[in-house]
């Protein structure tokens, strides 16, 4: 049965569906054969990240209300073999997904792939609350800004009490944090809040810290995961979160503001 | 004359304790009035009403006779048990014992305080107990009371073991202790107990209230801020003082 991850956060324009596609990218190519998932019904990113867009003609509302078979609404990604994405819907809102249409969905999908990975739309309505409801672990995407940090503590209670697991008395939902855009030059000046602050505030296991990058935006608008930089840092630092995601015990990189020697500075070295 | 005598051999000793107990202040003498009151507070806090001993003050009352009997009995049709009569007149005092309470004479007014609900959790009070190991109605929460999650503990005390985050609130008709960072709101003595405290480890609050007296955390001197308090009301005003 494959293991169900849902990438969350509450806030908004945190990295959710980044986030998501990276470490979806990362896990098929440690060789997990893996899914990753579109609940954000209505606005639809994920394939312009992954960069399939023009490749979408079913779509998950259309599987849920039986218009398509799930093979036919799934895509293959055309970097990685173990990679496919089932999109959102553009045209529909997200009152068209129903709780038994996920249940359905992910159990059959669970027959064949070894993780699913579902991108949560922002906020706290239906749509977030479906995303969530089925996951066996969750990643909760946080900036170090202060209101993130709060709209993660609210995804975090509602992780809680309003999941199968939560409902059911199972074991609690597995809760990882990942802090991405992290700039540990304004982290060393106050402007942002630092790691420490974050971890005390949210209390749960850091699996990931990706630093604010260039690469990031790039890699977005040319529709390829970071992940497949691997010369970047935000490329790397997702290999690791991977890696933990895999149970490997990694030490954290990036973290750590690193003045820029005369000399690095005068030929422009060090991380890009 | 020796006094010596081996404890097994006495029936009794005498003890001089201090219990806590509940006052029942009467405003009016009209036995109907009692009961229409008393019967809205039952619906609202009925662990409250398990033959809860109380002294029934008629301080407050001018009237040289009372239907104390009927007031009683009233009393003990709500579960509340009158053990002794505190004020009024000699006639007052007279019924009293006829009827078997005993009789305290008038305190002074300036130590009275106004307790509206639940005893302070410390009460001994084991018939309000409902949930094991957790005395008169109080309740232990572990883990981080997390922002837009509600805790509370509607007859006694709240022990947080763990932060309480912003956005979040605890809320407790007696006490709350926060073993960990307190961010959120805090709301403590609910039912009117001014007797009740908000203590925590690292205060950060957004609003600190005890029995409806309140400081928003604009209100709190900075220099309190993160580190461990407790507030409690002074002449009806918050004070918060440092633990260290």
């Amino acid at each position: 049965m494959a293991k169900i991850i849902v990438v969350t956060s509450g806030k908004g324009g945190v990295g959710k569906t980044t986030s998501a596609a990276a470490i979806a990218t990362g896990l098929a190519l440690r060789g997990n054969k893996t899914v990753v998932i579109d609940f954000d019904v209505g606005l639809r990113n994920l394939d312009l990240i992954m960069g399939c867009e023009r490749r979408v003609v079913y779509d998950l509302v259309n599987v849920i209300q039986g218009e398509a078979g799930l093979n036919q609404a799934l895509i293959r990604d055309k970097r990685v073999d173990n990679l496919h994405i089932l999109p959102a819907s553009q045209t529909r809102d997200k009152d068209a997904l129903t709780s038994e249409g996920v249940e359905r969905v992910l159990e059959n999908l669970g027959k064949d792939f070894d993780y699913i990975l579902c991108d949560s739309p922002a906020g706290i309505e239906r749509g977030a609350q479906l995303a969530m409801y089925y996951a066996d672990e969750a990643i909760v995407v946080t900036n170090p800004e202060v209101s993130s940090v709060r709209d993660s503590d609210r995804i975090l209670g509602l992780l809680a009490s309003k999941t199968r697991r939560a409902e059911r008395g199972e074991d609690p939902v597995k809760e990882h944090l990942l802090i991405t855009r992290y700039n540990a030059a304004r982290v060393d000046h106050g402007d942002m809040l630092n790691l420490d602050d974050i971890r005390e505030i949210l209390a749960i296991d850091l699996i990931g810290l990706i630093p604010e990058s260039e690469a990031v935006l790039r890699a977005s608008n040319q529709g390829v995961p970071v992940t497949h930089d691997d010369n970047s840092d935000a490329g790397q630092a997702y290999m690791d979160t991977v890696s933990r995601l895999l149970g490997e015990e990694v030490p954290l990189r990036f973290h750590e503001f690193q003045k820029k020697s005369l000399l690095s500075r005068m030929f422009g070295g060090g991380r890009r | 004359m020796s006094l010596k005598v081996d404890r097994a051999e006495m029936a009794f000793t005498f003890k001089g304790g201090m219990l806590p107990m509940t006052v029942m202040e009467l405003a009016s003498a009209d036995p109907e009035r009692i009961r229409e009151q008393l019967s809205g507070k039952l619906s609202q806090s009925p662990a409250f009403f398990q033959h809860t001993p109380v002294v029934l003050s008629v301080e407050k009352l001018d009237e040289p006779h009372l239907a104390l009997e009927r007031i009683c009995a009233v009393c003990r049709t709500h579960k509340l048990l009158p053990v002794a009569v505190r004020g009024g007149a000699d006639p007052v005092k007279q019924s009293a014992w006829a009827l078997g309470l005993g009789w305290f004479p008038p305190t002074d007014a300036t130590r009275a305080r106004t307790l509206e609900e639940v005893p302070p959790a410390d009460a001994p009070a084991p018939e309000v107990d409902k949930q094991p190991g957790v005395a008169s109605g109080g309740r232990i929460y572990r883990g981080t009371v997390r922002s837009g999650q509600q805790v509370s503990a509607p007859e006694g005390d709240l022990v947080v073991i763990g932060a309480v985050n912003a956005g979040a609130e605890v809320l407790a008709a007696g006490s709350i202790h926060v073993y960990g960072a307190l961010r959120g709101r805090a709301l403590a003595g609910i039912h009117g107990d001014t007797g009740a405290g908000i203590f925590c480890r690292e205060l950060r609050a957004e609003l600190l209230s005890v029995a409806g007296t309140y400081k928003r955390l604009e209100d709190i001197d900075p220099h309190l801020l993160g580190s461990s308090v407790q507030v409690v009301l002074r002449d009806a005003q918050l004070g918060i003082t440092s633990l260290d």
